[in-house]
């Protein structure tokens, strides 16, 4: 993305905002709120299934170092309110950016912080969850927000 | 528009899908929920179209059905959206020697809890000499179903037929 401006840091302050606004909400991508940057924010804080949990984190530019082995699970996205499906992601990820201060970080994380991030990485690259469905079914949701 | 459940099956060869859905484009309908999948050798097609009015469905299907020798079976349905099934979603997996029943022996213990399967998928593997079976069932258990207690009585059933069995609630992480 280059240099990091003002405009850049104001993106990444409303997307934590905008993912504080909706209690289940554990992560949001540029993309799903129509803006083409490579940024991002998670925070799997208080979520009964985190392992790792570094509070609320925002990265530019982020990319995957090292993933670990792969495991399945039941995904949903805020972007496809009606559909679940299983998808096949890495249980521990080393993952690198820059937050919007300008500085590098290299987050170490596993478990359900390790899937919120893969999922928003394949926010950033144009993927939703339904491109990575294992099994090729879908279920509908549960609880429609 | 109104809805009609169509379902239709015969010997698998390419182009089934996109005769059967060509001809329902052709009539102006428009598809539904689906589920299709080969089935030892046959292709099988459920779905639900919608309308338009006045639309004949077996006779838009018709000729494609006698092309392909396709069993077909339309019925109409009600419209609207009917709700979801109640309840968590858990995933039961269960493998074993094959022998008439399981299927049977199984999914009765999920409908006396008051279980409900929303989704099941076996197949039969290992060859003729030992065929094993493999089934996968999705469940909606309303909140008066205890699922550890269902896991328990399920795994003591499938302990007596000799096969493996697992429950795990596949609840959803909404991203």
């Amino acid at each position: 993305m280059g240099e990091i401006t003002a405009a850049v840091r104001r993106l990444c302050d409303d997307l934590v905002e905008t993912m504080r606004a909706s209690p289940a909400c554990v992560g949001l991508a540029a993309p799903q709120v129509g803006v083409g940057l490579r940024a991002f924010c998670v925070d799997v804080t208080g979520h009964r299934k985190a392992r790792s949990c570094h509070g609320t984190v925002v990265l530019v530019d982020p990319e995957v170092v090292a993933a670990g082995p792969a495991v399945a699970g039941r995904e949903g996205c805020m972007s496809v309110p009606d559909l679940t499906g299983d998808v096949v992601r890495a249980s521990e990820l080393v993952i690198r950016g820059r937050t919007p201060e300008g500085d590098e970080r290299v987050l170490q994380v596993d478990g359900f912080e390790a899937r919120a991030f893969q999922h928003e990485l394949d926010h950033l690259d144009g993927l939703l969850f339904l491109d990575r469905v294992t099994g090729g079914r879908l279920f509908p949701r549960k609880v429609y927000r | 528009m109104p809805l009609f459940a169509v379902l239709a099956v015969g010997a698998d060869r390419p182009g089934i899908v996109a005769a059967v859905t060509g001809a329902l484009a052709e009539a102006g309908a428009n598809l539904d929920d689906t589920s299709m999948t080969i089935l030892h050798g046959h292709f099988a097609i459920a779905m639900v179209v919608a309308g338009p009015d006045g639309l004949d469905v077996a006779a838009a299907l018709a000729p494609v059905a006698e092309k392909l020798d396709l069993t077909v079976d339309v019925r109409p349905i009600p419209d609207g959206t009917p709700p979801a099934p109640p309840g968590d979603r858990w995933t039961l997996a269960v493998y074993g020697a094959d022998r008439p029943g399981l299927v049977a022996a199984v999914t009765s213990v999920v409908a006396d809890a008051g279980g409900n399967v929303v989704d099941l998928t076996t197949r039969v593997v290992g060859g003729p000499e030992r065929p094993v079976y493999a089934m996968q069932l999705e469940l909606a258990l309303p909140d008066s179903v205890d699922g550890r207690g269902l896991g328990d009585r399920l795994r003591a059933v499938a302990a007596d037929l000799g096969v493996d069995c697992t429950l795990t609630p596949a609840d959803a992480d909404v991203l």
